[in-house]
């Protein structure tokens, strides 16, 4: 996680280096990204942050169908969240694909979140089939605490990605 | 009712529930030590200023439309 950390930082600054080198940003005559429909997804995947807290809540107070029923919410959540990525690509401006180091920031920058989201969603379904397997325990459920932290971490970064591109 | 303003109203009764759903889970959790848990009260914290964000965002106050 934190080299994950310095990934997104390193390429954050960059963006940020790119953005105020004074070239003007973004460049004339592209268009404005719908932040209506970002501000629905964000909220999509900070709710999916809320119900893997909840998830591990209920693992720890013992309540097993309350933390698999929470845990199907995240991952669902966060294929919701992986689908609107996916329209707001399908429907960006043909600009953007074609406007340089701008378009080129922000399909890196939210294409490798995106990546990470659905490696998140990969490992949440691993842990939920490894839980109903029994493979934790009460005591023992390092692999619920990590899958947790991981996926708070990508939230937090969408915090930064939402802000920086949509935002300010 | 369009789309765009579904969209919004969404988008604001979400962020709200996102927001004080994390704001209660981070008082709740407030005294538990440990690394862990205090790794996932800053993430909590972040959570409910991301909701916030996109609350305001949602309602055309923050952004770049």
């Amino acid at each position: 996680m934190v080299s994950d950390l310095v990934l997104f930082s390193s390429f954050i600054f960059a963006y940020l280096y790119l953005r105020n080198s004074g070239q003007g940003w973004p460049p004339p005559g592209m268009s404005r990204l719908d932040v209506t429909f970002a501000a629905l997804n964000s909220v999509v995947l900070f709710g999916s942050g809320a119900t893997m807290h909840f998830a591990l809540e209920n693992w720890k107070h013992g309540h097993f169908m309350k933390y698999t029923g929470w845990l199907i919410a995240t991952i669902v959540l966060g294929i919701w969240f992986l689908c609107g990525q996916g329209w707001e690509y399908a429907h960006i401006h043909a600009g953007w694909a074609n406007s340089g180091i701008f378009g080129a920031s922000f399909f890196t920058l939210t294409g490798m979140h995106g990546f990470h989201v659905f490696c998140g969603i990969l490992f949440l379904t691993i842990l939920l089939l490894q839980s109903v397997q029994g493979k934790y325990t009460q005591q023992k459920f390092f692999g619920l605490t990590a899958g947790t932290i991981y996926w708070h971490f990508v939230d937090v970064i969408w915090v930064v990605l939402f802000s920086i591109f949509y935002l300010f | 009712m369009n789309v765009v303003m579904v969209e919004r109203v969404v988008a604001v009764i979400g962020a709200i529930l996102v927001a004080a759903t994390a704001s209660v889970a981070l008082r709740n959790d407030w005294r538990t030590p440990g690394l862990e848990n205090h790794v996932f009260k800053g993430m909590l914290g972040l959570l409910a200023l991301g909701a916030v964000l996109a609350f305001f965002a949602a309602l055309g106050v923050l952004g770049k439309a």
